[in-house]
């Protein structure tokens, strides 16, 4: 009889490379055509407001290319609810995967979370590229600093979504509202114009919502001449991200995001 | 050898914990096919998804060097959105199996569930017989120290449940098994030892009938009531009448066990022959 010996680190890598494919495979193979259906899909979910805002409704923001605007505000937002969806629904899918003795929660999660950072970064550098070819400045003007915002942006929701899971898993009636929370997002991050256009006791408010400074930060590392709401704070998403990361891998290890059974 | 070592494990339910096991304490050893037996909620399951580490002890320490199966026949592990080529190759790479090992594993699978075209259809389009069968090939395509069994059935014809129990005869030849199961005639014959569970302790019986024994004292059954017990869980499974756990008809542990001997050949024919009978009466009946 064969043994195979596998270090831990070994086995950790075997199972998330593994965890990865099948999170991208069972994402395009969903149906005819689906890898390029995966693309396709917030391709559109992106092109169709810039169409609209650039062209139609010819928006403007002062000093800046709007469509640029436009895509380093959904960048971080996209991102942002995309990962953190997935982990609050990461308990809820693939519960039979932890029958492998392999496979653990957080694997799945940490799966779940890169796997569609690389779907969202290859729909954005495709819409990149396209902007590119119709003569918009995208290139990004300090891209270090963008990589930094995403790494922040990956980092918060990677700590919220660990927290909502946890939250949906003890109260599970709470994971539709928590849900529902993603629907204002969108309008109280300021991706369609700026916020400064508020009154500015509104966009102090506003400001509460750790995404939209995360939006304004992307904005700043990127476009030459933007100009960011003047409460945009680096600190705030950051510590927000650790916190919450460190609270929801607490969680983790106390097992509070395994389902209440029996 | 697997070893608890001061195990305490409880879930939290909406009427507060409840505690399955308390400072609990286990050696199983080397190198034996285990019973695992017990009343309903003495923890049998628990203690089995414990040391399947589908889940984990609040505190305390399960160690082992052997290689534990996921449990056997598991229909849940298998992704529904994915062909049963790519739930094929997902468990391998789980394991570890490079490249050519995949080829060799699906071509096994392949081989044992039958499953026709089908194998490159999502898992979501099979019947449960489909699913079944390709998660039991799935347990057999790889060498485990240990199988682990919670009353697992082979689901489908006579004649793939005589080729389940012919694999897992050749797999008991180097393994083991740990098997959880109400149906103590089927104890018997697959096991060495018993761990009897009662009140969140458990006790090691060397001799499997004095662990049976036990087993019915803990439960206020006499020895004459127990064995009426028993045929009546052979009779009841054989027609499909019981279900003890996600879906079940016919057990392949026991159906290797019986194998080889030929009154079971006969016996399994007059269960098929009642069961159709009872079938007949029941169409006769009005559906009822």
């Amino acid at each position: 009889m064969y043994r195979v010996e596998r270090s831990p680190y070994r086995i950790q890598r075997d199972v998330l490379y593994a965890l990865l494919l099948l999170e991208l495979s069972s994402r395009f193979g969903k149906s005819r055509g689906g890898f390029l259906w995966v693309l396709v899909e917030p391709i559109a979910h992106l092109l169709v407001p810039i169409l609209i805002f650039t062209y139609i409704r010819a928006r403007a923001v002062p000093g800046v290319e709007y469509p640029v605007f436009l895509v380093y505000g959904f960048l971080p937002f996209l991102l942002f609810k995309a990962i953190c969806l997935q982990i609050i629904d990461g308990t809820n899918a693939n519960q039979g995967l932890l029958s492998y003795r392999q496979v653990l929660l957080m694997d799945v999660f940490i799966a779940k979370a890169v796997g569609h950072f690389v779907i969202q970064a290859v729909v954005f550098l495709v819409v990149l590229v396209g902007l590119g070819m119709l003569g918009f400045h995208v290139l990004p003007v300090r891209p270090i600093e963008l990589a930094g915002v995403i790494a922040m942006t990956f980092l918060m929701a990677f700590g919220l979504g660990l927290l909502f899971a946890a939250v949906a898993s003890l109260v599970p009636d709470a994971r539709a509202a928590i849900k529902i929370l993603f629907m204002p997002l969108y309008f109280a991050s300021g991706i369609l114009f700026p916020v400064t256009r508020f009154p500015d006791h509104w966009v102090q408010i506003l400001s509460i919502n750790p995404v939209l400074h995360l939006v304004e930060l992307s904005r700043v590392a990127a476009v030459e001449g933007y100009r960011p709401m003047p409460y945009t704070s680096i600190l705030y998403p950051l510590a927000l991200g650790m916190v919450t990361t460190l609270i929801g891998l607490m969680l983790y290890r106390q097992r509070f995001l395994t389902k209440v059974t029996m | 050898m697997i070893r608890l070592e001061n195990v305490t494990k409880s879930y939290l339910t909406l009427r507060g914990r409840k505690v399955v096991f308390r400072n609990f304490w286990l050696d199983i050893p080397e190198g034996r096919n285990v019973g695992l037996i017990g009343r309903n909620g003495a923890g049998k399951s628990t203690l089995m998804r414990l040391i399947s580490a589908v889940d984990f002890p609040d505190s305390g320490k399960i160690t082992t060097s052997a290689r534990l199966s996921w449990p056997v026949g598991l229909t849940g592990g298998l992704q529904k959105s994915l062909t049963g080529r790519d739930n094929v190759k997902f468990v391998c790479r789980i394991h570890g199996v490079r490249k050519s090992g995949i080829a060799d594993k699906i071509r096994f699978v392949q081989d044992f569930a039958e499953l026709g075209d089908y194998f490159d259809q999502p898992v979501s389009s099979y019947s449960s017989g489909m699913r079944a069968r390709l998660a039991f090939g799935l347990s057999m395509a790889f060498d485990f120290d240990y199988y682990l069994i919670d009353e697992v059935m082979a689901v489908g014809d006579a004649r793939f449940k005589q080729k389940s129990a012919d694999v897992f005869k050749e797999r008991l030849q180097n393994s083991k098994i740990i098997l959880v199961s109400h149906n103590m005639r089927r104890i018997q014959k697959m096991c060495d030892i018993v761990v009897h569970l009662d009140r969140g302790r458990a006790t090691i019986y060397e001799n499997v009938v004095e662990g049976i024994a036990a087993y019915h004292a803990a439960g206020g059954v006499d020895g004459k009531r127990a064995a009426a017990i028993d045929a009546e869980d052979d009779e009841l499974e054989a027609v499909g009448g019981t279900e003890p756990r996600a879906g079940a008809s016919s057990g392949v542990a026991q159906e290797a066990a019986e194998a080889d001997d030929a009154a079971a050949l006969e016996r399994r024919r007059a269960r098929v022959a009642r069961r159709t009978a009872r079938a007949a009466r029941q169409a006769a009946g009005g559906g009822k």
